[in-house]
């Protein structure tokens, strides 16, 4: 339906030069100014104006736009409309969906459009024309503010018109024309991804290990940044798993299983969560195994089993062992394995499910949540649309009624050797065949199971169908590195890692070893963490990033600030005793006892007013950010004293003392903050609050030194720029 | 033919943003007087997270034994609630027929009688009117049925047919912002987290932890003032910081943190409710009870807020019984128990605070669950369903009564969708929210723009609202 951009520009050859070449300034000395061309695409402008050089797609007139078409060569009635950019490098295969674009009307009013088509000009390869559709609510918004971005990178907002001229928010900031240059820019090669074998660059390592770690150190910076990305995720692939040890079944009584003066401890540490949260914080904070326990931790809130209708701590250890030892492994084993674990079965009520009656709890949650989600999904991540708009169900509710046909016959193992009275929480659960429904059933994309199927063979039949469909690799993807990375990845960039999904030979990264093996987690994370989307030591597109959730907001606290506890004696400095669980709780996070199946916070989530996925969104809210705020106080300026005899032996406090050698120069100290927290991003305006803040503080104070670093440290801790991971 | 396929993916791409066009209308519209509102209203949502059993907290009492009923289907699995339990109550629209309260509702039945309690049936989540015959013909499917996050969400969206993003608690107040004028508070309170029920187009909820004194929750630690003077410093550092903004994600977080710093600075004090009298109901110290009583010290300090409308949330999770429902840890009945006492304890302090009639609770739900239990004996419980009984309260209903229609209890029956006892909800919970809107004061003419399927239905106001 769109005429390809060739016939446009060579039939209408005149016309090109019309359009961009008559509308030209020479400029190049723009583009130092304004954050334009700090490594984003550039949208050409008139000579003398922020207002874009842009054409009605089919018609090739300039703005004012309509919405909808006036041509009827558009099917669907919506206008499209072609800019043009310079600085566009792409990779091979990167297309349309690498792109997103945005147009602000006043309002504010934001209005996500999606770019269609992407191409060189023909005769002017050095400059990129993008495609875009308009959306049919902008109706006569008049003069809206576009942008597109890039892998992270954000262009230029230039001017364009909707309906009719005028009005409109005003230019950015420091805006300026960016017409194309006189002499036309060089083609441009394609970009060849960076192996990533050599040293790194100080704030991609920072970045890197924000995403990819619990939180940067110093020490960890510098080794990192020598031993370069491919290296220490290879090294991480292989690090030995700290997980949680098997603990000790209790009866389910716990006034059996409690007696005796030590009951308070005694159900602590058996009873409830406490040994594995205590546990959970010191690996984070300690040990090396930092990525597998990042992904585990986000598979987690992918395959949740939640504690909260535990009995034991002891009921959920095998389920976390599941997690660390799959992390890397094979995402069919993780979906046999956790399907089958105790706690999953006594979650989502496997266990004991009958044939008949059976409940439809977890062969729901398989679906929606474990595998292929609730709506047909492009490669890219991108919902299937049917000729109306609408997205296109996966499955129905008959499908749920014939996989929980499937998941019965299943029940807790016998109690192993020597412990009786309890429940196995430990070993898989087992099959009790008559009371498996061994009818055909039928599952996704028309495959059926034949009658007479024992529990087994029907299970693996299900876990076959899911794990093959083509909507689990773009959905388990896009969930991983929403976790791992960003809210809002672009498609293409979700297309990548699914790719590698089906076949951990594809992408940039392959192992050398690789064997073609769909659902290979190590090598997802890898591709995930790599890509071009991922990297770079900064982003300025004003979508990305995610916000820490409760336990990286402070695992990455105690962690750049070398977190200790104090043990007994005297001058006694130990590790953390790990008990933060009740900060996180505060702020929305109880570790291992999420709300529902769903998770801590929807996965889906949507910024209020801001038209992104933002899922932590989900529990920042007026209470809960400045609870976030109040542990920053805490920790810069007290601690989370021990108490010997409590729940908190050790405490927790940071170690702030490296830091106050650089107080007596602002500059020094928040630059150090900048660099280990915020990867060199803080604003200029940021930047002059903490300086003005701590010079209240004379150098004749004799705490002067103390007292200016905890205030610093407080101030970005608890600041909006240091909530969003980016 | 061309023209016609023209035609038709044009008004489905419209079909396809009904939520976004709605949107729009709230935009544009601002019709709200608000100079002539000076009384004070206040709608509570209380949502039963997970799915409520409706089937077992509104329960057939002279029809318990009819064939194919009740009974018949919950009895031999272990669901069924025995007769002799049921706390009866006689509604006029019900001819005489007699119907049973979950034993747990003991509060409950109690203000039925009094007549400040309704209740409305067979309520759910609708694109359009349906029958069975629709329905499994593929008419009128409203967006991912029976799912949780997809229900929750078009529950408090009043849009079934897409993922919304703002809810009709949020829109209502978009809408009548005005009437509050300049208060700290928006109008949009939630107790329960980020809520999509409070969330605006442009209007953004407060949202508040129940279990600390309310003028706590809202205090920034600015840290120790050592040496004198640090502390003012960091303050205003803290406010430069917070309004320099950067990307939209960050802009986000700001904007929550300075409104709940505006919010703080409002309430001072921890505000005290007028003593609980004789025969009245105290808050239970559990997360419905600490949630509500929240939202009492909230309504209590209205005067001073200068507020005149407010749209609380507030909810109650674990209703999701596929097994076990009768576990005494965390079963349907301790969670009715604990509905019945906290919603008791709420309108008492309205009354204490002579706002009962200024104050309408109403609750929501997932959806209702199915007829057919799963599962057998200890392990009983309950799937995914459709229609439900929802719970009104206030001095401003009209109580004691029954509205909308009971479903017929036959699985497979006229009211099935499937063959488990999905009941095809006969009252759209568009209705439903419309007649609370009318209430609270939403112009009729607002109606399309909060709930824009609301003209499908006979009508917006079904009448259990005085």
């Amino acid at each position: 339906m769109l005429k390809s951009p060739r016939h446009l520009f060579t039939k209408h050859r005149p016309r090109l030069p019309i359009a961009l070449l008559a509308l030209t300034a020479f400029c190049t000395l723009c583009f130092g100014q304004s954050g334009i061309g700090s490594g984003g695409p550039v949208l050409l402008t008139e000579a003398n104006s922020t207002r874009a050089v842009a054409l009605e797609s089919l018609t090739l007139q300039r703005d004012p736009f309509p919405v909808i078409s006036p041509s009827l060569l558009s099917s669907d009635r919506r206008t499209r409309i072609a800019v043009f950019a310079m600085n566009v490098d792409l990779y091979t295969g990167e297309a349309a969906n690498a792109f997103t674009a945005e147009a602000e009307a006043s309002g504010p009013r934001i209005f996500p459009l999606k770019v269609e088509s992407v191409s060189r000009v023909p005769g002017f390869e050095g400059l990129t024309q993008i495609t875009i559709r308009l959306d049919e609510l902008m109706a006569d918004a008049g003069d809206v503010l576009l942008r597109i971005s890039l892998r992270g990178m954000t262009s230029n907002r230039v001017r364009i018109a909707v309906g009719h001229q005028g009005g409109g928010p005003p230019d950015d900031q420091g805006a300026i024309p960016t017409p194309a240059p006189e002499i036309p820019p060089a083609p441009r090669p394609l970009v060849t991804p960076n192996p990533y074998t050599g040293p790194a660059t100080l704030a991609d390592t920072v970045r890197f290990l924000e995403q990819a770690t619990w939180g940067p150190t110093n020490a960890e910076v510098a080794r990192v940044r020598a031993l370069g990305f491919r290296a220490y995720l290879d090294e991480q692939l292989v690090a030995p798993v700290s997980s949680y040890p098997t603990m000790t079944l209790m009866p389910t009584d716990s006034n059996q299983g409690c007696q005796g003066a030590s009951v308070h401890d005694c159900l602590r540490d058996n009873y409830s969560m406490y040994p594995l949260q205590t546990r959970f914080y010191k690996n984070a904070f300690y040990k090396p195994d930092q990525l597998r326990q990042r992904v585990a931790f986000a598979l987690h809130q992918i395959l949740t089993v939640s504690g909260r209708d535990m009995n034991q701590a002891s009921w959920m250890v095998s389920y976390l062992q599941t997690l660390d030892r799959n992390a890397f492994g094979n995402f069919r084993t993780l979906l046999f394995e956790t399907t089958l674990n105790p706690a999953m079965g006594s979650f989502l009520g496997t266990a004991a499910n009958n044939k008949q009656r059976p409940n439809e709890n977890f062969a729901r949650e398989f679906l929606q949540l474990f595998s292929v989600g609730q709506d047909l999904l492009n490669a890219d991540g991108t919902p299937q649309l049917d000729v109306a708009g609408n997205r296109v169900p996966t499955y129905d509710q008959a499908t749920i009624s014939n996989f929980a046909r499937v998941f019965t016959g299943w029940y807790f193992a016998p109690p192993p050797a020597g412990a009786q009275g309890v429940i196995n929480f430990i070993d898989p659960m087992m099959v009790i065949e008559a009371n498996h429904d061994t009818g055909a059933k039928m599952l996704l994309n028309g495959t059926a199971v034949p009658p007479g199927q024992n529990t087994l063979q029907d299970l693996n039949a299900a876990i076959d169908n899911a794990f093959n469909h083509p909507n689990t690799g773009p959905f388990i993807s896009q969930r991983l590195i929403r976790q791992l990375v960003t809210s809002n990845p672009s498609p293409a960039y979700v297309e990548r890692v699914a790719a590698v999904f089906a076949n951990n030979c594809a992408g940039y990264y392959p192992d050398s070893s690789c064997t073609s093996a769909r659902g290979d987690l190590g090598a997802v994370v890898r591709a995930i963490l790599l890509d071009p989307e991922a990297r770079g030591d900064f982003k300025t597109d004003p979508d990305y990033g995610r916000l820490r959730e409760p336990v990286l907001f402070i695992s990455n606290i105690c962690r750049a600030f070398n977190a200790r506890g104090i043990g007994p004696g005297i001058n006694n400095i130990v590790e953390s005793d790990g008990y933060l669980n009740p900060q996180t709780v505060r702020m929305g996070q109880d570790v291992f006892r999420p709300t529902t199946v769903f998770g801590y916070f929807p996965s889906e989530y949507n910024v209020p007013g801001a038209g992104l996925k933002g899922p932590e969104f989900g529990i920042l809210s007026s209470s809960t950010s400045l609870t976030r705020a109040g542990f920053g106080a805490q920790m810069s300026f007290r601690s989370i004293p021990m108490f010997a005899d409590a729940d908190t032996p050790n405490g927790t406090f940071i170690n702030l003392t490296p830091l106050q050698s650089l107080a007596d120069d602002p500059v020094q100290l928040v630059g150090a903050l900048d660099a280990l927290l915020m990867h060199g991003t803080m604003s200029p305006t940021m930047r002059d609050a903490i300086t003005q803040a701590i010079l209240v503080v004379p150098t004749s104070d004799p705490n002067h030194l103390r007292n200016r670093t905890q205030s610093a440290v407080y101030l970005v801790l608890t600041s909006p720029q240091y909530q969003v991971q980016r | 033919m061309r023209q016609g396929a023209c035609a038709l993916a044009g008004s489905a791409a419209l079909a396809a943003s009904v939520e976004r066009l709605s949107l729009v209308r709230v935009l544009a519209r601002s019709t709200f007087d608000a100079a002539n509102t000076s009384d004070y209203k206040a709608l509570v949502c209380v949502f039963l997270d997970g799915g409520n059993d409706g089937a077992n907290t509104i329960i057939p009492y002279d029809d318990y034994n009819a064939p194919g009923g009740y009974a018949s289907v919950r009895a031999l699995p272990g669901l069924a609630i025995p007769k002799s339990d049921l706390l009866p109550v006689t509604p006029p629209s019900g001819h005489g027929l007699k119907f049973g309260l979950h034993p747990s509702l003991v509060e409950l039945q109690s203000l039925f009688n009094n007549q400040k309690l309704a209740v409305l049936c067979n309520t759910g989540t609708l694109v359009q009117p349906l029958t069975r015959a629709l329905f499994q013909s593929g008419v009128g499917h409203p967006y991912q049925l029976f799912s949780h996050s997809d229900q929750v969400n078009q529950q408090q969206t009043a849009v079934a047919t897409e993922p919304g993003q703002t809810g009709w608690g949020g829109r209502i107040s978009d809408l009548m912002t005005g009437v509050n004028g300049a208060a700290p508070l928006p109008m949009a309170i939630s107790t329960a987290g980020a809520s999509l029920f409070t969330t605006g187009v442009a209007t953004r909820h407060l949202v508040i932890n129940p279990e600390i004194r309310l003028n706590e929750v809202l205090r920034v630690d600015y840290g120790t003032d050592f040496p004198a003077g640090s502390l003012a410093a960091r303050r205003i550092a803290f406010e430069r910081i917070r309004n320099d903004g950067g990307g939209k994600l960050v802009n986000a977080a700001a904007d929550t943190i300075g409104q709940a710093v505006r919010a703080g600075e409002a309430i001072p004090t921890d505000p005290a409710l007028p003593p609980v009298q004789a025969g009245q109901t105290d808050f239970p110290d559990m997360k419905l009870g600490n949630q509500l009583k929240q939202i009492a010290k909230l309504i209590s300090v209205r005067a001073n807020l200068g507020v005149h409308r407010q749209i609380f949330f507030c909810s109650l999770e674990g209703f999701d019984h596929h097994t076990s429902q009768h576990n005494a840890f965390n079963g349907h009945d301790v969670l009715l128990l604990q509905l019945s006492r906290a919603l008791k304890a709420f309108y008492d302090a309205t009354i204490n605070l002579g706002v009962a009639d200024q104050v309408t609770t109403f609750t929501l739900s997932d959806f209702g669950r199915t007829f057919e239990p799963s599962g057998t004996g200890a392990g009983v419980g309950s799937d995914h369903a459709w229609g439900n009984h929802h719970l009104i309260l206030g001095d401003a209903v009209h109580g004691g009564d029954f509205y909308g229609n009971y479903p017929t209890l036959a699985v497979g029956g006229p009211d099935d969708a499937d063959d488990r006892g999905r009941w095809i909800p006969t009252t759209s919970n568009d209705q439903y929210a419309a007649t609370l809107a009318l209430w609270f004061g939403l112009a009729p003419a607002d109606l399309p723009a909060v709930f824009p399927f609301i003209g499908r239905f006979a009508t917006p106001n079904l009448g259990f609202m005085l």
